[in-house]
C-alpha cells in the first residue's frame, strides 16, 4: 500500500527507512493493506462530509459566500506507544505545574524576579500583564490555568519538544473527539484489533475540574453554577465552544446574557435571573469587561472585574496568563521548572537564542542562513525568518532589524518537523505533524490521552493551522498491557 | 433557560414553519400553473395572491413591475432582499439553531444543517424549474423530519414549549393570511357567478395542505362557508386557526403549572382574548367582508400575543433579522 511512500531525512511516525512499518504500527498497516485503493477514498469522502454534515466548521472571515469550512481531516492515526505517552503525560503535568506557579508568583510576591531568574522587563513590558486587574488575588486551588494546549513537534531523531505554550484560550478540544467519533464510524475495522486509551471519561473529568473552580464567596459550593462564556455564533472557535458547553451540560453564555449586580453577576433567564459562580471564558482578557479593559468591548460584561475580584464569581482561565505564554517567556519555560519544583524539565523546548545576550547575538548573526528568527511579540508567522528558506536581501533585512532591536527578537534552529503519511486524493504522501497537548487543571493535574494531532496536508509545507491548508488526525494511545487507568 | 437561547427556539420554529408554508403554496401554484391555461389576467392575480401570502405584494412591486413567473420563484424562493425568501428562512432557522445548539438534539441541528446546505447547491441564479421543484420537496420533509424529532426525543419543558408555541403561532397566521387573501379576492370579484370561487377555496385547501381532510369531513363539493368552518374554526384539523390557538394556550399553561402569576397575567389574558372571540364566532353567519375584518384582527391579535409572549419571558429585542421577519405581519 504504501510501495511509492519516501520518508527521507525525516523522522517518520510511521514507517521506518528500509519501507516497514514501525513495530507500533504494524498491525494498523496489516489492516490498511486489506483495503483497495478506491475503498479507502470512499471512505475518506465519508469522513469529510460526516464533518459538513454535523456542521463542526470553524469560520474564514475573509470569503463572503463560504464562510464556513470544515478541518480536512486524515484517516491515518497519530500511534503512540504506552511508555512514550507516560513520557509526556508527566513532561506535560511538570510544566503545566510550573507555569501555575510562575502565574501564582507573578502576580504575588514575583520572588522569582527578587532572585534575578527573569529580567523584570520582560513581564512589566508584556502586553498581556494585567498587574492592575490581576494581582493579589485568592485564586481558588490557586489554579491560574484551567486548561492547557501544549503544542509539541519531534526533531528528526524522534525527540518530543515543546515548541508553544498555550494558557489562555487554546480551542481545538472538540476535534479530538469529534475525529476519534468520525473514525470509529467510518473504520470500525481497526477498533476491534487495538487497545486504545478510550476518550469517554474525559469530560466527566473537565467538568469536575472546572467546578473545582468555585469561588470564596459561592452561595452552594457543592453546587455551583459554572457557564461557559462564548463570543457568539460567528467566532471561529463557536462549535468547540457549543461542544464543550453540551457536553459538560452547562449554559452556553454571550457577554449579553450576562449582567452584574451588586457585584455579583447573573445570567438573564425566562424565569428572571440566575446567580452564576463560575465563567469559563472563552472571551480574550482584553474584551470580558468593558470597565476594566477595552472600553470599546461589546463582548463584555461591565462590572465583572469587580465582582471577580470581590471573590463573588470565578473566571477561568485566570485572568493574565497571556505573561506566561509568549515566546519570550517561553525560553524561560525550562528555569522555571527548575527554580519552582528542582526538576530537570521531562519534555525540552526548542533551543532558543535571546538577541539581547551578546555572546548568542554574534553567533546568530554569523549563523542567520540556517535559523529562524521571530519577533517575541508577533504570532501566525508574522515578522519571521525562515534562514534556509530566505533570500539574501531578507537576511540582510533581518540583520539590521536584530542590530536595532536585538531585545525584541529570539532565533532557534530550524527543526525537521516529524512526518507521518497522509492519504489524499487516493495516494499516499508524508506531511508534516505537530500535537496539541491538553492538559486540565482543577485540585490537580490531569492529561487528555493524546490530543489533537495537526497535518500540514499541503506537500512540503510546514504549517499544520487550519486557516492554511492544514487538517486533522485522531490520535491513538496504545493501552499498556491490561492498563485500565484510561 | 437563557432567554436568548429561548428566543432562538421561538424564532426557528417559526422559520422551519415558514420555510414549510411557503414552500407548500409556491409548490400548489407551480402545479396549477401546468395544468390551468388561464388567461394572463387570470394568471397574473394568481401569483398575486401568491406573494401577498408568501411575502409582501408592496416590497414585491418596489422591485419589480412585471409578474413574470420566473421573476416570483427567484424571490420568493431565493432573494437575498427578501426577509421571507426560502433561502433566508432556511438561514435564519439555522442560525438560531445554531446559538441554542447546545440543547436542542443533534439530529434536529443536522437536519437543518443539511437542508441549509442543499439549498446553497441550487444556483442562486441559473436554476431551473427541476431544482426548485425538488428543493421545495426537500424543504417541505425537512419540516416533517425536525418535528419528527422533536416529538420523538425532547422531554416535554420549557425548551420544548418556547419551539411549540413558535410553530402553533406561525401556523395560526399563515391559515388566517392565506384566508384573507383568498376572501378579498371572492370579494372583488363577487359580481362572478359562486362557481368561479371554487378554484380560490381549493387553492386554499392546498395551501394548508388540508384538501384531503376536508374530503374526509365535507361532500365533495367545495363550498366557501364549508371551507372557511374547516380552516378557522375546525377543532380537529391541525391547521385550522382554532386548533392552532388553544394549543397556544395550552402550552403556555403546561409551562406556568396551570396558574397565572403576576407576571404571566397579561399573556393568558391576550390568548383568552383570542379564545373567546372564537367561541362567538359564528363563520356561517358572516359576509365576506366581516370575515375579512375578522381575519385582520385574529393577524393583529397574534403579533401581539407575540410580543406579550417575547415581554413575559424576557425574551431579547429583536435583532435585524428577526426585525425583518415580523413585519411580514404588520399590515
Amino acid at each position: 500500500m504504501l510501495k511509492q511512500y519516501d520518508s527521507k531525512a525525516f523522522f517518520d511516525e510511521m514507517m521506518e527507512m528500509d519501507g516497514k512499518p514501525k513495530s507500533h504500527y504494524e498491525q494498523f498497516h496489516d489492516i490498511l493493506n486489506r483495503f483497495s485503493v478506491e475503498d479507502l477514498h470512499e471512505k475518506n469522502e465519508t469522513a469529510q462530509l460526516s464533518f459538513l454534515r454535523q456542521g463542526i466548521t470553524f469560520t474564514v472571515y475573509s470569503d463572503k459566500t463560504g464562510t464556513e469550512r470544515t478541518m480536512p481531516f486524515d484517516f491515518i492515526p497519530v500511534i503512540i506507544p504506552p511508555d512514550q505517552w507516560e513520557q509526556i503525560e508527566k513532561g506535560m503535568k511538570q510544566r503545566v505545574k510550573a507555569l501555575n506557579l510562575f502565574l501564582e508568583d507573578v502576580y504575588n510576591d514575583q520572588q522569582i524576579i527578587k532572585d534575578g531568574l527573569i529580567p523584570r522587563e520582560l513581564i512589566e513590558e508584556n502586553p498581556y500583564y494585567y498587574k492592575e486587574q490581576a494581582s493579589g488575588l485568592k485564586i481558588p486551588n490557586d489554579s491560574h490555568v484551567f486548561l492547557a494546549g501544549i503544542d509539541l513537534i519531534r526533531d528528526e531523531h524522534g525527540e518530543y519538544r515543546v515548541l508553544e505554550d498555550n494558557l489562555r484560550n487554546p480551542s481545538g478540544m472538540s476535534y479530538v473527539f469529534q475525529n476519534r467519533f468520525v473514525m470509529r464510524r467510518v473504520f470500525p475495522e481497526f477498533f476491534n484489533s487495538h487497545q486504545i486509551c478510550t476518550l469517554e471519561r474525559q469530560l466527566s473529568n473537565l467538568h469536575e475540574a472546572l467546578l473545582s473552580h468555585a469561588p470564596e464567596n459561592c452561595e452552594d459550593k457543592d453546587h455551583p453554577i459554572a457557564v461557559l462564556l462564548t463570543p457568539g455564533s460567528y467566532n471561529s472557535a463557536y462549535y468547540d465552544h457549543v461542544f464543550l458547553a453540551q457536553q459538560m451540560g452547562i449554559e452556553l453564555v454571550e457577554g449579553r446574557d450576562l449582567i452584574v449586580k451588586d457585584d455579583c453577576v447573573f445570567m438573564k433567564t425566562i424565569r428572571g435571573l440566575h446567580r452564576v459562580d463560575i465563567i469559563y471564558r472563552r472571551v480574550d482578557d482584553d474584551f470580558l469587561d468593558p470597565e476594566a479593559f477595552n472600553p470599546d468591548s461589546v463582548l463584555g460584561v461591565p462590572g465583572l472585574l469587580e465582582a471577580y475580584r470581590k471573590g463573588n464569581v470565578a473566571i477561568t482561565n485566570g485572568i493574565g496568563n497571556g505573561v506566561a505564554d509568549d515566546k519570550a517567556m517561553y525560553a524561560y519555560v525550562p528555569d522555571m521548572i527548575r527554580y519552582y519544583l528542582d526538576e530537570e524539565p521531562l519534555i525540552k523546548n526548542v533551543e532558543t537564542y535571546f538577541l539581547r545576550d551578546r555572546e548568542a547575538r554574534e553567533h546568530v548573526l554569523e549563523n542567520l542562513d540556517k535559523l529562524v528568527v521571530k519577533n517575541v511579540g508577533s504570532s501566525g508567522g508574522y515578522d519571521m525568518l525562515i534562514g534556509p528558506h530566505a533570500t539574501k536581501a531578507e537576511i540582510d533585512l533581518f540583520r539590521e532589524k536584530i542590530i536595532q532591536d536585538p531585545a525584541q527578537y529570539i532565533a532557534q534552529p530550524t527543526i525537521k518537523l516529524s512526518r507521518a503519511p497522509a492519504f489524499q486524493k487516493e495516494r499516499f504522501y508524508p506531511c508534516h505533524v505537530d500535537l496539541r497537548v491538553y492538559v486540565m487543571g482543577g485540585k490537580k493535574l490531569k492529561v487528555l490521552p493524546g490530543g489533537l494531532s495537526r497535518v500540514a496536508l499541503k506537500e512540503g509545507s510546514l504549517v499544520v493551522n487550519s486557516s492554511q491548508g492544514g487538517g486533522g488526525k485522531d490520535t491513538w494511545v496504545l493501552k499498556k498491557g491490561s492498563d485500565d487507568s484510561c | 433557560m437563557l432567554s436568548r437561547v429561548a428566543d432562538s427556539l421561538y424564532w426557528m420554529a417559526r422559520n422551519i414553519e415558514r420555510a414549510e408554508n411557503n414552500s407548500r403554496v409556491l409548490s400548489a401554484r407551480l402545479i396549477n400553473m401546468l395544468e390551468a391555461s388561464d388567461t394572463d389576467a387570470v394568471a397574473e392575480r394568481d401569483w398575486e395572491e401568491v406573494i401577498e401570502i408568501c411575502s409582501s405584494l408592496s416590497d414585491y412591486k418596489k422591485e419589480y413591475s412585471t409578474f413574470n413567473p420566473d421573476t416570483i420563484v427567484q424571490y420568493l424562493a431565493f432573494q437575498d432582499g427578501n426577509p421571507n425568501s426560502l433561502a433566508n428562512c432556511i438561514g435564519f432557522g439555522r442560525d438560531n439553531a445554531k446559538s441554542a445548539r447546545e440543547i436542542i438534539p443533534h439530529e434536529l441541528w443536522e437536519c437543518l444543517n443539511e437542508c441549509y446546505w442543499n439549498s446553497i447547491d441550487v444556483d442562486r441564479q441559473y436554476w431551473n424549474l427541476q431544482e426548485v421543484d425538488r428543493l421545495l420537496r426537500e424543504i417541505k420533509l425537512m419540516s416533517f423530519t425536525t418535528q419528527g424529532v422533536i416529538e420523538s426525543s425532547m422531554t416535554r419543558d420549557a425548551t420544548y414549549t418556547f419551539i411549540q408555541i413558535g410553530k402553533w403561532l406561525e401556523r395560526a397566521e399563515k391559515t388566517a393570511r392565506i384566508l384573507n387573501v383568498m376572501c378579498e379576492k371572492a370579494r372583488k370579484e363577487s359580481e362572478n357567478p359562486e362557481e368561479h370561487h371554487y378554484y380560490y377555496w381549493l387553492a386554499a385547501l392546498q395551501f394548508v395542505n388540508g384538501h384531503d381532510a376536508y374530503l374526509k369531513k365535507y361532500p365533495p363539493a367545495i363550498s366557501a362557508k364549508d371551507v372557511l368552518s374547516f380552516l378557522i374554526t375546525d377543532g380537529t384539523f391541525p391547521r385550522s386557526i382554532q386548533y392552532c390557538v388553544n394549543h397556544v394556550w395550552d402550552s403556555v399553561k403546561d409551562m406556568e403549572g396551570g396558574k397565572v402569576s403576576h407576571y404571566s397575567e397579561e399573556l393568558f389574558d391576550a390568548i383568552e382574548r383570542v379564545k373567546i372571540e372564537f367561541d362567538e364566532m359564528r363563520i356561517k353567519d358572516l359576509q365576506m367582508h366581516e370575515l375579512g375584518e375578522f381575519l385582520d384582527q385574529f393577524q393583529n391579535h397574534c403579533n401581539n400575543i407575540g410580543h406579550i409572549f417575547s415581554k413575559t419571558y424576557y425574551l431579547i429585542e429583536p435583532t435585524d433579522s428577526s426585525v425583518g421577519v415580523m413585519t411580514q405581519y404588520q399590515n
